[in-house]
């Protein structure tokens, strides 16, 4: 049961005939003409227990988007259901607006429509629904809540997919497709064919001319007949594998982001671009046990199996098992592949397991090592207005040091290492991994 | 059931638009679209029986602990009040017992708190009633003293004070507080006779005693006759001891109306404690009589058993059949009109049915809408705590020393970028090619590097800017 503004308004109003009679058995009779409305009222509320609920949420959506989520409440009681109708969802599903007031006859049904835009990744749910009927009177009302589970899963909002056509157009670059061909980049022998001109002429493949000049003996005619080029393309069918480190260290806020978001944006990027390049990308989300595994998925299938995993996963508060990841890695490719590994190089002394596995993890694979830095350690360098902010200065210049002093180590023991701002990282990632297929290191 | 797509209900159906934050099916659900349905609704709310049938226990256990806590104040019988000598108090200091027994004894005891009370209950008994006074809080004025002798025949007043003694027993005065030997009830001077009654023994000593003098004004002296009306002085209850000279806890004043009241004429001088001569003209019909009682601890609860207390107590009080026992109170006061009769009737009945209000008010915003979802929070944790801890450390410590050399070691690595040099090259490598670059003293560059040691604060701030501004400087030089 519930009761309106109306009925203290109701109520109040017996200062009237209080005053007016100038006794306290007129306030006794106002009450009890009150509280016999309210009864009547309540009597005749439509029943909100005799309801039937059904929910309409989208499976998925992008984190930062809106989506509708629309109730239907049918009302199979005798009376209509005036009143209002709360759909309760997570606080974090920014549910909008949270009350809707619904007038429903008997024996048909409404939609309540209800704006979500959820502010935190993951599974966002509805735990029921609560009903407050008014009477006639709308002086009190019947209420009822009603279990009726929605959710909807907030994926990562892969916003780095911004930087992902330029990064695209620097890949076809690399591809024999574009004008920008350049001798030996990157790369693999892809075919062989007839000279034009402006070919490099370093591409002249003259083993190949002069067994065409055999087959063909007499026919050539102009200068350039009879040459033959070779062509070649970016490396194809390489094994890309990205561990993120979902421990302890990856629940620390950079600039409001925690470090695993970031390092989910990174592997989307990197993902789109890999799978685009011809390469198969797959992903094992780890702490002490696997949180998440995405093999042998490729195309569009292979995003949408990655945001639909990294969905629900926050990070644990355990420390990350560094030993066990050679044998994850192997476990997912023993061919030799492109490791990355979504982690943070903070102080020596935390760093010490991911150094102490690199040199088993350097000697197959080719390591590059993704680590968030923080803007506000290199905007405390330079500010040194007072004692305090020097002495500040002092520690985020020790910080740095410690960063550099992991990432050389990490570079002396055969890895690459990519530091980055949580905005500047995911780029970054696929620049290195541009500019390691132009290199044709993998 | 299976649900069809929701009713359009025609354009303007009564309640089909206005309604904030519902509406019919806009769109039907896309492809994406999950739509659940549940095959009946799972109501969380209880129904009354249910919610009746999960507090019954509790109820019920509610209630038989409000009846066992009644009973057993019933059967202790506890009272409240600690007033001292009040005739309803069982503490030690009460005379609960006195009222107690004069009950059972037949006389109709009736306590009062007012002096119109006392009136009414005094004259429905006339010529049988006894009033007993304590004015324990000095609460009765003059014109109210004097309207007590008109009360009763017989008035008792217990531990008067000084106004209440002069208008009703002049002559007598306070003596102050006896000393601890029991009081003799017939002291060997006189023999005390209350009413037809001669006491023997002796009481608690305790309480007050008093003095009689006669004197202009005063009544007559014991066994006079003075005028037309005769009055009799009975003085009693005196301490053993030689030093408790003229003082009495109890006086009486048995006074024989005559036609004219009490013409008091000058009594003369006499030795007050000419014991009253007993025998005569003791308590007619038509005569009145004032005691004066300072003996207050004979009369207690905590006393009544001792010595002689419970004889004297009951003829003290039980000379009629009623005893009015007139405690006077707040309702005697006679001030200023008090708030209470300056406010209208209504205000009471307009502040109750306000706090009704109120009440519905609360109730109206405190109603919660459905219970709460719950929601697992996630561990906020902002990497730079580290950073900042460690800075605190540092200036708490005051290891000035160890955080310049922490800049220096930036601010070298920084110089070596900018001059082209590799990080592999040596302190006095860099401070060359800055000296050079810059073209400055290689001692002062390397000073500031390397050995400057800060003695306080303000040197590490000096120092920390002289290294910002030799980077920009350095930056300056290598840029053209």
């Amino acid at each position: 049961m519930a009761i309106s503004g109306w009925f203290v308004v109701l109520v109040a109003v017996g200062i009237v005939p209080v005053v007016v009679f100038d006794s306290a058995a007129a306030m006794i009779a106002w009450l009890a003409f009150a509280i016999a409305l309210a009864a009547v009222d309540l009597v005749l509320a439509g029943s909100p227990r005799a309801v039937t609920l059904a929910r309409e949420v989208p499976q998925s959506m992008r984190l930062g988007e809106s989506v509708r989520s629309t109730l239907i409440v049918t009302n199979t009681g005798r009376r209509g259901i005036r009143g209002i109708v709360r759909d309760a969802w997570q606080p974090s599903a920014g549910a909008a607006p949270t009350r809707a007031r619904v007038s429903i006859p008997a024996g048909e049904r409404r939609n309540v429509l209800t704006t979500l835009t959820p502010f935190r990744r993951g599974e966002r749910r509805a735990a029921h629904v609560t009903i407050r009927s008014f009477g006639p009177l709308w002086l009190v009302a019947r209420q009822a809540t009603i279990a009726e589970e929605g959710v909807v899963r907030v994926l990562p909002p892969f916003a780095s997919r911004k930087h992902l056509p330029s990064r695209l157009a620097r890949l076809r670059e690399l591809d024999g497709a574009t004008s920008v061909q350049v001798r030996g980049q990157g790369t693999e022998f892809d075919s062989l064919r007839e000279y034009v001109r402006g070919d490099d002429v370093r591409s002249i493949d003259w083993r190949a001319t002069a067994r065409r000049g055999a087959q063909v003996a007499s026919a050539s005619a102009s200068a350039s007949a009879g040459l033959v080029v070779r062509t070649w393309r970016p490396e194809r069918d390489r094994r890309v594998v990205i561990v993120i480190d979902s421990g302890r260290t990856s629940a620390a806020r950079i600039a409001n982001e925690p470090r695993i978001d970031t390092a989910f944006e990174s592997s989307l990027l990197l993902a789109a671009l890999a799978s685009r390049a011809g390469d198969r990308v797959d992903t094992v989300i780890y702490d002490r046990r696997i949180r998440g595994r995405i093999q042998g998925a490729v195309g569009a299938e292979l995003l949408n199996r990655m945001v639909t995993t990294m969905a629900p996963i926050q990070p644990e508060l355990i420390e990350m098992d560094w030993a066990a990841v050679p044998g994850l890695v192997r476990s997912v490719t023993t061919t030799r592949s492109l490791v990355v590994l979504m982690t943070s190089v903070d102080a020596p002394g935390a760093s010490r397991g991911l150094l102490s596995v690199m040199p088993q993890l350097t000697k197959k694979h080719l390591v590059l090592v993704a680590s968030v830095t923080d803007p506000d350690v290199l905007e405390a360098v330079t500010s040194r207005g007072d004692r305090t902010e020097v002495y500040r200065a002092a520690a985020a210049e020790r910080a740095a040091l410690d960063t550099a002093r992991v990432s050389a180590a990490l570079r002396q023991l055969g890895a690459d290492v990519v530091t980055g701002s949580p905005e500047d990282l995911p780029p970054a990632v696929a620049d290195r991994y541009i500019a390691l297929k132009r290199a044709g290191r993998l | 059931m299976t649900f069809s797509p929701p009713t359009v209900p025609p354009a303007g159906a009564p309640g089909a638009s206005g309604r904030a934050g519902s509406g019919r099916a806009a769109s039907g659900p896309t492809a994406a679209a999950s739509t659940t349905t549940a095959p009946g609704p799972a109501v969380l709310t209880p129904t009354v029986r249910q919610g009746t049938r999960r507090v019954s226990f509790w109820l019920v256990a509610a209630l038989f602990v409000a009846l066992v806590a009644t009973g057993a104040l019933l059967l202790v019988g506890a009272s409240d009040d600690t007033t001292p000598l009040s005739p309803t108090s069982p503490a030690p200091g009460g005379t609960m017992a006195v009222a107690e027994v004069l009950r059972e004894r037949g006389i109709d005891v009736v306590v009062t708190g007012s002096l119109a009370e006392t009136e009414e209950a005094a004259s429905t008994n006339r010529g049988s009633a006894t009033v007993l006074v304590h004015d324990i809080d000095d609460m009765l004025e003059a014109e109210q003293l004097e309207a007590l002798p008109d009360l009763a025949d017989d008035l008792v007043v217990i531990d008067p004070s000084f106004g209440m003694l002069q208008a009703l027993a002049p002559g007598v005065s306070a003596a102050g507080t006896p000393d601890d030997d029991p009081l003799a009830v017939s002291p060997e001077a006189s023999a005390c006779v209350l009413g037809t009654t001669e006491l023997e023994g002796e009481v608690s000593p305790g309480g007050s005693s008093y003095r009689f003098t006669p004197g202009p004004g005063a009544l007559a002296e014991p066994d006079a006759d003075v005028g037309e009306s005769s009055s009799r002085i009975s003085l009693c209850l005196a301490s053993d001891s030689d030093d408790a000279d003229d003082a009495y806890s109890l006086v009486r004043i048995d006074t024989v109306a005559g036609a004219g009241g009490a013409d008091t004429d000058a009594g003369t001088g006499a030795n007050s404690d000419s014991g009253a001569d007993s025998g005569t003209d003791t308590g007619t019909d038509t005569g009145t009589s004032v005691t004066i009682v300072g003996a207050t601890d004979a009369l207690t609860n905590g006393a009544i058993a001792d010595r002689d207390n419970a004889a004297f107590a009951l003829t003290l009080l039980g000379a009629n059949d009623t005893l009015v026992w007139y405690l006077p109170s707040a309702a005697d006061v006679d001030g200023p009109p008090t708030p209470g009769e300056l406010t209208p009737d209504w205000l009471t009945p307009a502040i109750l049915l306000l706090t009704a209000t109120v009440l519905a008010a609360a109730f109206w915003r405190g109603r919660r809408f459905g219970p709460l979802v719950i929601e697992n929070l996630p561990v906020v944790v902002r990497a730079s705590e580290t950073m900042e801890g460690r800075a605190r450390l540092y200036q708490r410590g005051s290891a000035r020393l160890h955080a310049l050399d922490a800049l220096r070691i930036g601010t070298i690595a920084r110089l070596a970028t900018v001059c082209g040099l590799p990080p592999s090259a040596g302190v006095d490598t860099v401070v060359a090619a800055v000296a050079a670059l810059v073209a400055s003293d290689r001692t002062a560059i390397r000073g500031l590097l390397v050995d400057g040691v800060p003695r306080t604060d303000a040197d590490l701030v000096r120092l920390s800017d002289e290294l910002l501004a030799l980077e920009a400087r350095v930056d300056a030089a290598a840029r053209p």
